[in-house]
């Protein structure tokens, strides 16, 4: 087993993932450095969603380590990792459709009990997230798919966490809000919250992240820094199946 | 004689009965997708520790109402903790089969604590009545709408601004997204199923001081009606339930009025079926949008079946063929034969709920519809007995599939609910249509087993012709799933939608197999009516219909030899080892539990 390099703020370490007889993760290794924005990229059915699930405990692996701030996570229920400091904005945002936005905002908070700073944090929300503040007493089903992006977002960050998960935080977006996502998620890095995030649009996704990974039917075939995979032509060829020595 | 606001006063005071078992239900559906069959049973439990508070310990009125609910509020989460937890990552439909084995059991053990004899249950308040309008109230219904009203108040309260309550509210919503916002489900179960309970005992206690009488068969009834209340408001959905008991009340309260008191039930499940047919999430429904994911698939335990080699089952039939030219007692031969006529309903069941994936909870309504049709054809009509056994078994076929066809369209826990409350209605339609069924009476007198003009008197007779018609009709069932219909059920019961896609008919494949589910039950009720020469309405009642379920799920869900098994084993073990009867649907409950937590694929696996 390798060891993850200390300033690692989560790592996943030969990590192998089963459902049921299938594999879907051969040694995955993954490390988001405290502070930055880390990407994981890929087709469809190439185990990103399922390394979100990792993750947040939702799936467990049949080998390898997940670790946060050095403690591994495996043994952990959702609730306790969630508490642990890991924030999730889920694939469709899945938000509390029949509940108000302001309540769905604050259910971000459920693990936090200091009233009076939950109070503020609601404020920095709305100052965040301006669109919000006419709209906290409606139905959260009820708003476009951009504005529940946003309510996603200050659910998220409503738990003070160290790190969020994304999961393909654009998808179904018009291009203005996919701008406005990239750069909150920007803004919310710049503040000191690290990042990882599952994209399916690798040229949005790395402009913004520090570093990415590439993932195909299960194995990281690519990784480095985003401005190095930018340019580099594997990228296209892992997005349309080309072989990995490419 | 009592006037309409008499009748509607009734009525809301029961509707506000229902609402109080009703909402336990909604708030466990929303959270778990489960419908729990126990909560009746914690009704019963409710009612008989407010019996041993009020009568034995002479509590005053608060203090009993406080001790119903909390005592009641443990035994929630008891069974939440032992008998829903580790079911968590089981197959769907475990959940619900526990629920009706943890029903079972306590209602058996209330039964054998208390004895089956009703009890008296004072309601400590003055019987005096107050005169409104053209009617009248008494202090107990005030009790009774106060209760009601205060709880749904503090419900209310509570979901709104508490942070349980949040937490309940978002996990009914999503799971998922509520255990990534730090809650913990588990905690989330707890609560809703204390809360549950709490009400369901204190509404035990309520109806048993309103009617002054309790008695162990409370439990189903409650069951049946805080069901009906809850999906005519939508499931999982907690004002509904409360507008739909209070309809539900107003619905059977004008019912009585108009026809008299055996019918108040029966209109409680018309009620049902006609909003499960019309509007299957509720009256307060948008749309009667499909459910978001199918329910079936997941719903029953994918297994490898267990392979019996053909000369196995050749040395095991002809074993039980000769049998009874050994020297065995008749106590064994009476015995096999019991196991022969559940085996027969067995044959049915599994066909119905494990190849076509149908759970039905009334199928003694099928024994019930042939029964009566081969006395009636044999009293009535001369029928020779064996061709009325098989009028018995067609008409079952026939008027089973004709009474099951509208709820085709359902799927998972709402087909068992669908298929109870038929169950609940065919013995009523037997209670009540006096001038076909002889109602309350029953039929007696029903001629003895025949065949070709010679009666079948001796145990060993009786014996080979219920055993050569079972392995007739196992053999039939075989060869039916072999077919290409067979694959056709399956394929249904694994994926509704896709099997639709490939141009199977759902409904043409679900009315084949009850029609020849219902034949098979059929001819074992008819069988059974001229061996018992007496049968009434409860003969063939829902604890048939949950022990043949049982018998089902312990050979193997679609199992035809595992449901022969599962019959032998269940009426068998209970002789051989001697169990008292009034154990035995203890035992029954208990096997259906250990069956549901640690093989739910059965013996034989299911096919």
């Amino acid at each position: 087993m390798t060891n993850s390099p200390p300033d690692a703020l989560l790592a996943l370490t030969n990590v192998n993932t089963f459902y049921g007889q299938a594999q879907v993760h051969f040694d995955l290794s993954i490390s988001v450095p405290r502070g930055h924005i880390v990407c994981l990229l890929g087709g469809n059915a190439s185990g990103k969603s399922t390394t979100m699930k990792i993750i947040l405990g939702l799936v467990k692996p049949r080998s390898g380590d997940v670790t946060f701030d050095g403690a591994s996570l495996l043994g952990l229920s959702t609730p306790q990792i969630v508490r642990r400091g890991i924030a999730s904005v889920p694939e469709a945002r899945r938000l509390f459709a029949d509940m108000s936005v302001r309540e769905n905002i604050l259910m971000g908070a459920f693990v936090r009990n200091d009233r009076e700073a939950i109070a503020q944090d609601l404020d920095k929300m709305l100052t965040l997230f301006p669109k919000l503040g006419q709209r906290l007493s409606q139905r959260a089903g009820s708003l476009s798919g951009g504005e529940q992006q946003m309510v996603a977002m200050a659910r998220a960050l409503m738990s003070r966490p160290r790190m969020i998960v994304m999961d393909e935080p654009t998808m179904g977006l018009s291009p203005l809000y996919v701008d406005r996502v990239l750069e909150l998620i920007r803004t919310i890095n710049q503040e000191g919250v690290s990042v990882f995030m599952v994209e399916q649009n690798a040229s949005l996704a790395l402009e913004i992240a520090h570093e990415a990974y590439v993932l195909q039917t299960g194995k990281i075939v690519l990784s480095g820094s985003a401005r190095a995979l930018k340019d580099d032509p594997r990228i296209r060829d892992a997005y349309l199946g080309g072989s990995e020595a490419a | 004689m009592s006037s309409w606001l008499d009748y509607t006063i009734n009525g809301l005071i029961v509707g506000n009965v229902y609402a109080l078992v009703a909402v336990g239900l909604a708030l466990i559906f929303g959270v778990s997708r489960l419908i729990n069959f126990a909560q009746g049973s914690i009704y019963l439990v409710g009612a008989y520790i407010g019996w041993v508070a009020v009568v034995q310990l002479h509590t005053p009125l608060p203090l009993t109402i406080i001790v119903v609910a909390v005592a009641a509020a443990l035994v929630g989460l008891i069974i939440e903790r032992f008998g829903l937890r580790p079911l968590q990552n089981s197959v769907r439909i475990a959940p619900l089969l526990a629920t009706i084995g943890i029903s079972f059991v306590l209602d058996q053990l209330v039964m054998l604590t208390f004895s089956p004899n009703p009890r008296a249950l004072p309601s400590q308040l003055p019987d005096v009545r107050f005169q409104i309008g053209g009617g009248t109230i008494g202090p107990l219904d005030l009790l009774i709408a106060g209760v009601g009203i205060t709880s749904a108040l503090l419900l209310f309260v509570f979901l709104r601004y508490s942070k349980l309550g949040w937490a309940i509210r978002a996990t009914a919503q999503d799971r998922d997204a509520a255990m990534q916002m730090g809650v913990d489900v588990n905690r989330v179960n707890q609560a809703v199923f204390g809360i549950a309970a709490a009400l369901g005992g204190v509404s035990g206690l309520l109806v048993g001081m309103y009617y002054n009488q309790i008695d162990t068969a409370m439990s189903l009834q409650a069951t049946l009606k805080g069901v009906v209340a809850e999906v005519v408001g939508g499931a999982g959905n907690v004002p509904g339930a409360v507008i739909g008991s209070l309809l539900l009340g107003l619905v059977e309260s004008y019912g009585v009025a108009v026809f008299g008191t055996s019918y108040r039930n029966l209109f409680a499940f018309l009620l049902l079926v006609v909003v499960l047919v019309l509007r299957p999430n509720g009256l307060f429904a948008s749309a009667r949008q499909a459910p978001p994911e199918p329910l079936t698939g997941t719903f029953i335990a994918p297994s490898r079946p267990v392979r019996i080699p053909r000369w196995a089952l050749l040395v095991a039939t002809g074993i039980f063929a000769v049998l009874p030219l050994l020297p065995v007692s008749f106590y064994v031969l009476q015995t096999l034969i019991n196991a022969w006529l559940l085996g027969m309903l067995a044959l049915s069941l599994t066909l119905v709920a494990g190849t076509i994936g149908q759970v039905s909870l009334g199928h003694a309504a099928l024994l019930a519809i042939g029964a009566y049709t081969s006395a009636l054809l044999s009293l009535t009509f001369s029928v020779p007995v064996g061709l009325a056994i098989i009028g018995g078994g067609l008409m079952s076929a026939a008027l089973g599939t004709a009474l099951i066809s509208p709820s085709f369209r359902l799927r998972g826990h709402y087909v068992s609910i669908a298929t109870l409350a038929i169950g609940e209605i065919v013995s009523l339609v037997i209670l009540n249509w006096e001038s076909v069924t002889r109602g309350p009476i029953g039929i007696s007198g029903i001629p003895p087993l025949s065949l070709a003009g010679y009666e079948l008197v001796s145990p060993i007779s009786i014996y080979w012709f219920s055993f050569i018609v079972m392995v007739v009709l196992a053999l039939l069932q075989g060869r039916l799933l072999g077919s290409h219909l067979g694959r056709s059920f399956r394929a249904i019961r694994d994926d509704d939608i896709a099997a639709r896609a490939y141009g199977l008919s759902l409904n043409r494949y679900k009315s084949l197999a009850f029609i020849f589910g219902g034949f098979a039950a059929g001819v074992s009720g008819g069988i059974a009516a001229h061996l018992y020469s007496y049968i009434n309405h409860e003969t063939f009642n829902t604890q048939q219909s949950i022990l043949a379920l049982t018998v089902v799920i312990l050979g193997g869900l679609g199992n035809v030899v595992g449901a022969i098994v599962g019959a032998v084993a269940l009426v068998g073990l209970p002789e051989v080892f001697r169990i008292a009867a009034e154990y035995r649907i203890l035992i029954y409950g208990i096997v259906l539990l250990l069956l549901v937590r640690f093989r739910p694929q059965g013996l034989l696996g299911t096919m």
